[in-house]
C-alpha cells in the first residue's frame, strides 16, 4: 500500500484521525467528559454546583468509590468482572466498626479492615482458580453471601463509631492520606511493574499470556489481593465519612465502581486499554453525575436509569475494534 | 479456440482507507471454465479486491460487471444468493454449535416450521452435502469445538459449496489445510472448472498457484502488475513481479554444517492424551530439527508437549540441566520459546500494541530500582526488534491487529528473539506469509542456528523442511516413520511415502 500525496483535504482528515486515535488523546477523553459535565451542571444550577460545600461532598464520595474502583481495576484488567466489591466493602466496614467498638483501638480497626478485605477477596479468587469457575459467577455468589452475612450481623441495628474518633480521623485528613498512599502504590504496581503488565496481558489474550510464561491463577489472586486492600481502605473511608454503617450503607457502591471504571476510560473487558487512573477519574465523574442530577432535581429513579444507560453505551463502545489502519491483508 | 463467456469483469476499481490506497485502478476479467490465481505480497490488495467482489465491502471508485450487469452486492449473503461464494482467510465457524448448524448458519429458516427449526431435516441435509462432496471423517451432528482448524476450514468449504456458486473465491485457505485437505480443495476447484464455472484462488504458495491456476494475476501495492498465462509461468519472474526486486527461488540455506553433540532438549517416552504414545526426541545444540507429516500425525502435539502446554501423562521432557519442563513458565525460565501454529489466537495479543507484545517477554529483564520497569530499557528492547526485523508499522504503539500476516509473525519472532531464547519451537512459522517475508524468516532461522541456538521446525511444507533442517523426522500416527539427515539427495517423494 502507499500513501496518497496529492489531496490536502484527505491529508487533513488523516491527521485528525491520527490525533483522535492517538493513545494519549484517548486518555484525555474521560477528563474532557468530566470537565464538560462540571460545566453543564454548573450552568444548570446557576453556579451552586461548584460551591465549596457541593465540591466537598463530591470529593468525599469520590474518595470511597475511587479507592474501591482503583483496586477493582486490577481485576478488570485481567478480563474479569467482580460483582462483590460493594458487598465486600460494606461487610468489612461493619466488622471493622465492631472491632473498634470492642477494642477502642483505631489501629486494630485499620488492620481488621485491610485484613478482612484481603481475606474475602483472596477466598473469591481461590474459589475461582481452584474450582475453575468463572470469576463473575463466584462473585455473584459472594455478593449474595456477604450481604446476607452483613444483614445477620446487623439485624435491624447499625454500627456506630464514637464521635471523638471520627472527629480525630477527619481532622488528621486520614481519608485523603490513606487514599493518596493507596493510589500511588496502585499506579506504580499497575503501570511500572510486571504485576500490572502481566494482568493486562492476561486480559488481552489469556492463552498467549500463559504461553509467554504469565501464570493466570497467580496474577488473578494478586489482583484480588490488591483489590482487597482497596476494599479495606474503602470501608475505613466509609466509616470515617458516615460515622455509622447500616443495612442501607453504600448499596450502589458496586455499580458506582463499574461505572467509574468505564467512565474513566477503561474497557470493561480489560486488557491493554486498562489503567489505574481510570478508577479515580471515573469516580469523580460518577459523583459529579449523581450530585449534579440531584441538584437539578432529577428523580432518583431517573438517575438510576441514566446511569444504567450511560453504562450500557460505554460497554457497547468499548466492544468496538480499536482504531488504527485497516489490516492491510492484501 | 472459442472465446469463453466472461463471468465477472472488474473495471478500474479503487479502494481507499483514508489516505491509504489499497487498490489503484484494478481491472481484470474472469471467464467461465477457468481457475484464476491472484498473487502478491501481504498488503498487495488481494483480499481487498476479492472481498469487494464478495460483498464484504464497497469499492471507492470503479465498476464491477457480473454476468454482464453492474455488480454492487450489499452483503456476502446477497452475493451468495447470486452465485458468488467466498471462503475467507480467517476462521469462519462457531465452536459451540454442530457442523450442520455451521453449514446452514443464517439459513435456518429453510428448515423451520413456524418458530421451530427442524433439526432432523437440517442434520440430514448437511450429512447429504458432506457425502456429496466426499468429505470423510466429519459428521453433521458433531460439535465443531471437537474439530481441528483444518476440519473447520473444510466445513467452510462445504458451506460455500452448498450454494453451488458460479464464482468460488478461495482466499488464503490452503495454508490452514494439510495434504489431504489441500487435495480436497483442489478437487473442488477442478470440478468448478469442469462444470464451466469459475474460481478465484488466492494463495502465497507459488507452487500450488502454478499447478492449479490457468492464469495468474500479480498485484503489488494495490496495482495490477500483470497477468500470465500458464505457458508463461516462471517462478523467478513471478517473484520479481510480486516483490519488485530479484528474489531467487532458492532462499533456503545452502550449507551442510551440521550441529553440536550436546542434547539441549529431550523427550523421553512421552505420552499425551491424544496423538503421542511413548514418543522420543532429542534436539541438539545448534541444530535445526524438522518435524513433518500430515496435519493429524501428532507433530503439533509434540511442539506443545515440549513447551509444557500439552499435559504429559507419562514420560518426561527435560532440558540440558535435567530440569523437567512441566509448564511454559519452566520452559521460558530455561530460555525456550514457542511460536504457535495458531498465531492470532495463541501467540499474540491482537488488541495490544506491537510494543506491549514484544515487551511481554522482558518484564523480568527491563527493570531498574526495586524491580520497577525501566521505560528506557523497555523501549530499547522493543525498538531493536522493530528495526532488526523491519516490522512495517506506522508506530510501535499501533495495535497488532492493524498489521499484515507477515508483520504479525515478525512481532511473534521479535518477542522471543528479544528474550534471547536458546531453544525455539516454531510451529508452521511461515504459514500465510508472502515470499519476501518468508525469505527473511529463513535467513533469521539460519542466523539463529549459526549463533548456536537450537530450533525445532514443525512444518507441513516438505520443501521448507528439506531446505532448512539438519535432520528431519517424519511422523505418522504419533510415531517417527523416517529420519533423514541433511544431504543433497533428500527429496519430497522420499518423505511423502513415510507420511501416508
Amino acid at each position: 500500500m502507499k500513501i496518497q500525496e496529492e489531496n490536502p483535504f484527505l491529508k487533513l482528515k488523516e491527521l485528525a484521525r491520527r490525533i483522535s486515535s492517538h493513545r494519549h488523546f484517548m486518555r484525555l477523553i474521560p477528563l474532557l467528559f468530566l470537565a464538560l459535565l462540571t460545566f453543564f451542571f454548573s450552568v444548570m444550577t446557576g453556579g451552586r454546583f461548584t460551591s465549596p460545600t457541593s465540591l466537598k461532598i463530591i470529593f468525599e464520595q469520590a474518595l470511597i468509590v475511587g479507592t474501591v474502583s482503583t483496586g477493582a481495576a486490577f481485576i478488570f484488567a485481567t478480563g474479569n468482572v467482580n460483582l462483590a466489591m460493594g458487598a465486600t466493602t460494606v461487610l468489612t466496614a461493619t466488622i471493622a466498626g465492631m472491632v473498634y467498638n470492642r477494642t477502642g483501638s483505631s489501629a486494630a480497626m485499620i488492620l481488621a479492615a485491610i485484613a478482612l478485605g484481603i481475606l474475602i477477596m483472596v477466598i473469591s479468587a481461590l474459589l475461582s482458580t481452584v474450582l475453575k469457575v468463572r470469576v463473575m459467577f463466584v462473585t455473584i455468589v459472594m455478593m449474595t453471601l456477604l450481604s446476607a452475612l452483613q444483614q445477620s450481623i446487623l439485624g435491624g441495628t447499625t454500627v456506630s463509631l464514637p464521635h471523638d474518633i471520627i472527629t480525630k480521623l477527619t481532622q488528621m485528613k486520614f481519608s485523603y492520606i490513606v487514599f493518596c498512599l493507596y493510589f500511588i502504590v496502585s499506579v506504580v504496581l499497575f503501570h511500572f511493574t510486571a504485576i500490572g503488565r502481566s494482568q493486562r496481558m492476561l486480559g488481552t489474550n489469556s492463552v498467549c499470556a500463559e504461553q509467554t510464561g504469565i501464570s493466570g491463577p497467580k496474577y488473578l489472586v494478586l489482583a484480588f489481593f490488591i483489590a482487597g486492600i482497596g476494599c479495606g481502605i474503602g470501608a475505613l473511608l466509609a466509616i470515617v465519612r458516615a460515622g455509622s454503617i447500616g443495612a442501607n450503607t453504600l448499596t450502589s457502591l458496586n455499580m458506582d465502581c463499574m461505572l467509574a471504571l468505564v467512565l474513566g476510560g477503561m474497557s470493561i473487558f480489560g486488557g491493554s486499554r486498562s489503567s489505574a487512573y481510570a478508577g479515580i477519574i471515573g469516580a469523580v465523574t460518577v459523583c459529579i453525575l449523581n450530585q449534579g442530577m440531584l441538584m437539578i432535581n432529577v428523580d432518583s429513579t431517573v438517575i438510576q436509569g441514566v446511569r444504567g444507560i450511560i453504562f450500557l453505551i460505554l460497554v457497547y463502545t468499548s466492544q468496538k475494534r480499536p482504531q488504527g489502519l485497516p489490516a492491510p491483508e492484501g | 479456440m472459442t472465446k469463453k463467456e466472461i463471468l465477472l469483469e472488474v473495471c478500474g476499481v479503487d479502494k481507499n482507507f483514508g489516505v491509504t490506497i489499497a487498490l489503484n485502478n484494478v481491472s481484470f476479467s474472469l471467464e467461465r471454465g477457468n481457475v484464476y490465481g491472484l498473487i502478491g505480497e501481504n498488503g498487495s490488495g488481494k483480499s481487498t479486491v476479492s472481498s469487494i467482489i464478495a460483498g464484504m465491502q464497497e469499492a471507492t471508485r470503479g465498476e464491477i460487471l457480473y454476468k454482464g450487469e453492474t455488480w454492487k452486492p450489499g452483503s456476502m449473503l446477497e452475493a451468495q444468493a447470486h452465485g458468488i461464494g467466498m471462503i475467507v482467510q480467517e476462521a469462519g465457524t462457531i465452536a459451540n454449535i454442530t457442523v450442520a448448524e455451521n453449514i446452514f448458519l443464517g439459513h435456518e429458516k429453510m428448515f423451520s416450521n413456524g418458530p421451530f427449526v427442524n433439526k432432523g431435516k437440517l442434520m440430514s441435509e448437511a450429512q447429504k452435502l458432506l457425502e456429496r462432496l466426499g468429505i470423510e471423517g466429519l459428521r453433521a451432528e458433531q460439535p465443531t469445538r471437537e474439530l481441528d482448524m483444518q476440519r473447520r476450514k473444510i466445513i467452510e468449504i462445504a458451506k460455500c459449496m452448498y450454494w453451488e456458486p458460479d464464482l468460488l473465491i478461495v482466499d488464503e485457505t490452503s495454508t490452514a489445510l494439510s495434504f489431504e485437505g489441500r487435495e480436497f480443495l483442489y478437487r473442488i476447484m477442478k470440478e468448478q472448472r469442469e462444470n464451466n464455472k469459475c474460481v478465484l484462488f488466492i494463495s502465497h504458495d507459488l507452487d500450488e498457484m502454478m499447478e492449479h491456476c490457468d492464469k495468474l494475476t500479480v498485484l503489488r501495492d494495490g496495482v495490477i502488475i500483470g497477468t500470465l498465462d500458464k505457458a508463461e509461468y516462471e517462478p523467478d519472474t513471478i517473484r520479481r513481479m510480486m516483490v519488485g526486486r530479484e528474489v531467487k527461488g532458492n532462499y533456503y540455506r545452502n550449507d551442510f554444517d551440521g550441529y553440536g553433540d550436546e542434547v539441549v532438549l529431550r523427550a523421553d517416552c512421552i505420552t499425551t492424551m491424544e496423538d503421542l504414545l511413548c514418543f522420543n526426541l532429542e534436539l541438539h545444540k545448534g541444530e535445526i530439527l524438522g518435524l513433518g507429516g500430515l496435519s493429524h500425525c501428532g507433530m503439533h502435539t509434540v511442539g506443545r508437549a515440549l513447551f509444557g502446554i500439552e499435559k504429559i501423562l507419562d514420560g518426561s521432557v527435560t532440558v540440558a540441566d535435567g530440569t523437567r519442563v512441566k509448564n511454559p513458565r519452566v520452559a521460558i525460565n530455561h530460555r525456550m520459546a514457542y511460536v504457535s501454529k495458531n498465531r492470532d489466537t495463541e501467540s499474540l495479543g491482537l488488541s495490544a500494541s506491537i510494543y506491549e507484545n514484544i515487551a511481554s517477554t522482558g518484564y523480568k529483564v527491563n527493570t531498574w530500582f526495586l524491580n520497577l520497569i525501566s521505560g528506557k530499557k523497555e523501549n530499547a528492547y522493543v525498538d531493536k526488534q522493530v528495526q532488526e526485523l523491519s516490522i512495517k508499522c506506522a508506530n510501535k504503539h499501533y495495535n497488532v491487529n492493524t498489521l499484515s500476516g507477515g508483520n504479525k509473525q515478525k512481532v511473534v519472532f521479535g518477542k522471543w528473539i528479544a528474550s534471547d531464547a536458546e531453544i525455539l519451537i516454531l510451529d508452521c512459522p511461515t504459514r500465510g506469509i508472502d515470499v519476501g517475508v518468508k525469505a527473511a524468516m529463513y535467513q533469521l532461522i539460519y542466523e539463529m542456528k549459526k549463533a548456536g541456538k537450537s530450533i525445532l521446525l514443525i512444518s507441513e511444507e516438505l520443501q521448507e523442511l528439506i531446505g532448512m533442517c539438519d535432520r528431519i523426522l517424519i511422523l505418522k500416527d504419533g510415531e517417527v516413520t523416517c529420519e533423514k539427515f541433511r544431504t543433497e539427495n533428500v527429496t519430497e517423494h522420499m518423505l511423502i511415502d513415510y507420511m501416508i
